[in-house]
């Protein structure tokens, strides 16, 4: 399978995906009931996109194309009702976050389909240890060279996106200190990171077709980038976010993530190089460690101040693009949220440290996921 | 005798030894089978239990199963609250077919092994209708404890769990209202014959709350989850038996009805040892060991006849009741039958409410005994071994799937 051409899609038009976890409602550890719950789904006649993921407990949601977050908010809001009232007929809870706080990886049970078990096969353990839920956001673009320009322009707010979507900071019934944790087991993989600095369509698509040739990648479904194009859609995929514990604060992190787009793609506030990815990694793990507490590194001042302030400082920047776009709602409530201390990742601390139970947590979790 | 601190022969050996190496014996035996046939390991100790009791070496003889009632009823009452807690009562409020399920293939198999009793085998009128209102219940015993052992987890777990929940619950509350109706047959007193089968399940419903309520205040102050607590668990259910025994109650119906509010009042996550640990276990092999061993030969060629047929027609009454609501309840075909299928096993808790009758009229109970005796081997070893097969082809089990 080849690159193939870049799709045209509308500039800024939205997609979202939501991993999300299945778990049963006596000890509400993970169970494998995702062919349960689509078989349902389909018989009650639901044509939204809603797909088995790699392991039995894991789900995943997507809206169709949006073009505003109040559109985002309401076709998730559809999908979050008819997956409810299935998963009630069924006695299962669902749940947001990035990670399920006790589960063990070994007791999962990998998907039945081909591209599964081929992961499987390929990936050993890791597979299991994939048993982690983000949410990925598309962002439409009008050429393929415009992508790759967004592509790296939005990896300097990669520690943004992380910091205010980080909600998985237990792992196997330990806390770990992360804000989002999950994003570790992603970089267990040969292929996560970030994508390599290539500006045009042509130089990715050699870049593309040399990886074939070493037999190591077949389609670009093999990268687990950060952030990578998808041809088919024409868009480029934002993949570093833990699924947040509410859809509601789901479809906030899309239209924030719209808004940063349109800010670079209309002001081109500065020319992306590859000098950018020298703090990469280390803001990309300050921000998974500390959340919005990290140190952020400016890659063009190699200024060092607190993420929380570069977040107030990138709110100012583009609420003109998110008024432009009826996004200035969601990005207040997150700023808002910002000022006051909040991630999903302290309330789930908070929620911890008063229940002291693991299994508690989730329960509420799945009370979250159902009202907000 | 009393001088000498030495030990001198004759050396007498009673109660302790047997048991000592009842349970070594069960042990061993169902390691064995284990491994060789991958036999569930409660058939394996049910099959030693036949071995030592009277069809076998003789060490146990069908009284013991009255000798060590305590022992079994607190076996069953751990059990039944553990399977209550596991049934949500808002769930099968949100999801009726899986009531209306349960309902159908209990009321067929009443129906089934009553129709063949009466018609077929001419047996009596009321000694068909005791039968088949056992036959309704599917082991709590054998379902939860080859749950636990495949550590099996899914949609066709959780119902056969609830399902066997609810038939326990009709097979308890039946066969009362039937005793009841005996109290009327032999000494004509329709009072009676009414209020005590009312007191009988109202009584064990208030047994039940106050197991509850109970359980909700202690928990407030102890986690049930560490070993105190389940210490405690274990004091607060013997307690409840002592209650019981002391209203005359059934020992089964009010642990079962506790877990259930116990869920229902209190729906956070329940945790403690799974079947309470080590000391569980062993009452569950002794539990095992002893129902085998209630088994004779006599009751065998009395029992047999009738007993496999009964066996097939309602393996075959519940399966179809099942597979009937299934699908519309949220299955698959698939899925609805092999819970079918699990709902076959009967093991001790049958063996106690034909016990019941027996204490009450002892005459009556002897020929149901028999029938549900051999009724109950059989089906405590194959429906051991049905109930693994279903979960396993369901893919549940912790060593299913990849």
């Amino acid at each position: 399978m080849g690159l193939g051409s870049f799709a045209q899609s509308d500039a800024l038009t939205l997609g979202v995906e939501l991993e999300l976890q299945l778990v049963n409602t006596h000890d509400y550890d993970l169970v494998g009931s995702a062919p349960d719950l689509l078989r349902l789904l389909s018989r009650k006649g639901a044509t939204w996109d809603i797909k088995p993921e790699i392991t039995m407990s894991m789900i995943e949601i997507a809206t169709g194309v949006c073009h505003r977050h109040a559109e985002v908010l309401d076709q998730l809001e559809e999908i979050r009702d008819a997956l409810v009232s299935c998963a009630d007929s069924l006695n299962i809870g669902i749940a947001g976050g990035g990670t399920h706080s006790f589960q063990h990886w070994s007791e999962r049970k990998i998907s039945p389909t081909e591209r599964f078990d081929y992961l499987s096969d390929l990936y050993g353990y890791l597979a299991k240890q994939f048993t982690i839920f983000g949410q990925h956001v598309h962002v439409g673009c009008p050429d393929a060279d415009l992508a790759l320009y967004l592509l790296h322009g939005l990896s300097r707010y990669v520690p943004h996106f992380i910091a205010l979507s980080a909600s998985s900071p237990f792992v196997q019934g330990h806390d770990t200190g992360f804000h989002s944790a999950r994003l570790n087991s992603v970089f267990a993989f040969p292929l996560s990171g970030r994508a390599p600095f290539v500006e045009t369509w042509e130089d990715f698509g050699t870049y593309f077709e040399s990886m074939v040739k070493t037999g190591v990648v077949k389609s670009m479904k093999d990268f687990y980038w950060d952030i990578r194009p998808k041809p088919e859609f024409g868009t480029v995929e934002v993949r570093v976010m833990d699924t947040p514990l509410t859809i509601g604060r789901a479809a906030q992190l899309a239209a924030f993530i719209q808004s940063v787009a349109r800010y670079l793609m209309v002001e081109r506030p500065f020319m992306p190089g590859e000098d950018d990815y020298l703090v990469y990694t280390f803001n990309r793990f300050q921000a998974c460690r500390f959340g919005s507490q990290g140190i952020y590194v400016d890659p063009q001042t190699n200024e060092h101040r607190s993420l929380a302030d570069e977040l107030v400082g990138t709110f100012s920047k583009i609420e003109a693009h998110a008024v432009a776009l009826g996004a200035e709602g969601a990005c207040a409530e997150l700023l808002q949220g910002l000022r006051a201390g909040f991630s999903d990742a302290t309330l789930l601390r908070d929620e911890h440290a008063l229940t002291r139970s693991f299994p508690e947590v989730v329960q509420r979790q799945c009370q979250r996921w159902r009202a907000g | 005798m009393i001088d000498t601190p030495w030990p001198a022969g004759p050396f007498e050996f009673g109660e302790v030894l047997r048991l000592a190496l009842a349970l070594f014996g069960a042990v061993l035996a169902s390691e064995a089978l284990r491994r060789l046939i991958r036999l569930p390991r409660i058939a394996g100790y049910a099959l030693a239990g036949l071995l030592l009791g009277p069809m076998g070496l003789g060490w146990f003889a069908g009284q013991d199963m009255l000798r060590f009632r305590m022992l079994i009823d607190l076996a069953l009452a751990l059990l039944l609250f553990e399977l209550g807690v596991q049934v949500n009562l808002r769930w099968l409020r949100t999801n009726l077919w899986v009531v209306a399920g349960s309902l159908l293939e209990s009321g067929l198999a009443f129906a089934a092994t009553f129709g063949l009793l009466l018609f077929v085998f001419h047996v009596e009128g009321k000694l068909s209708a005791v039968i088949a209102a056992i036959a309704m219940g599917t082991s709590p015993a054998v379902v939860m404890r080859v749950a636990a052992e495949l550590q099996a987890q899914g949609q066709v777990s959780q119902r056969i769990l609830v399902m066997t929940a609810l038939n326990t619950i009709y097979a308890i509350i039946a066969s009362k209202l039937i005793i009841g109706g005996l109290h009327g047959a032999f000494k004509e007193d329709w009072v009676l014959a009414v209020m005590h089968p009312l007191y009988l399940v109202l009584g064990s419903f208030g047994m039940g709350a106050a197991l509850a309520i109970a359980f909700k205040l202690l928990r407030r102050h102890f986690d049930f989850s560490d070993e105190q607590g389940g210490a405690l668990l274990f004091a607060l259910l013997l307690l409840t038996l002592a209650a019981l025994e002391a209203l005359n109650l059934p020992s089964g119906l009010a642990p079962l009805v506790g877990g259930i509010m116990v869920k229902f009042i209190d729906p956070r996550p329940h945790l403690w040892p799974r079947y309470f640990g080590t000391a569980g276990a062993v009452l569950f092999i002794l539990l095992f060991v002893l129902t085998g061993a209630a088994m004779t030969w006599h009751d065998l060629l009395i029992g047999g006849g009738t007993a496999g047929a009964l066996l097939l027609v309602r393996a075959l009454a519940k399966g179809c009741g099942v597979v009937a609501f299934g699908p519309i309840s949220g299955l698959s075909l698939k899925q609805s039958l092999l819970v079918g299928v699990a709902l076959s096993p009967m093991a001790a808790l049958a063996l106690l409410l034909v016990q019941d009758v027996r204490l009450i009229y002892p005459a009556f109970g002897d020929k149901a005994a028999s029938v549900v005796l051999t009724l109950m081997v059989v089906l405590e070893i194959a429906g051991a071994i049905a109930v693994q097969w279903a979960l396993r082809k369901a893919g549940e089990t912790r060593e299913g799937g990849r």
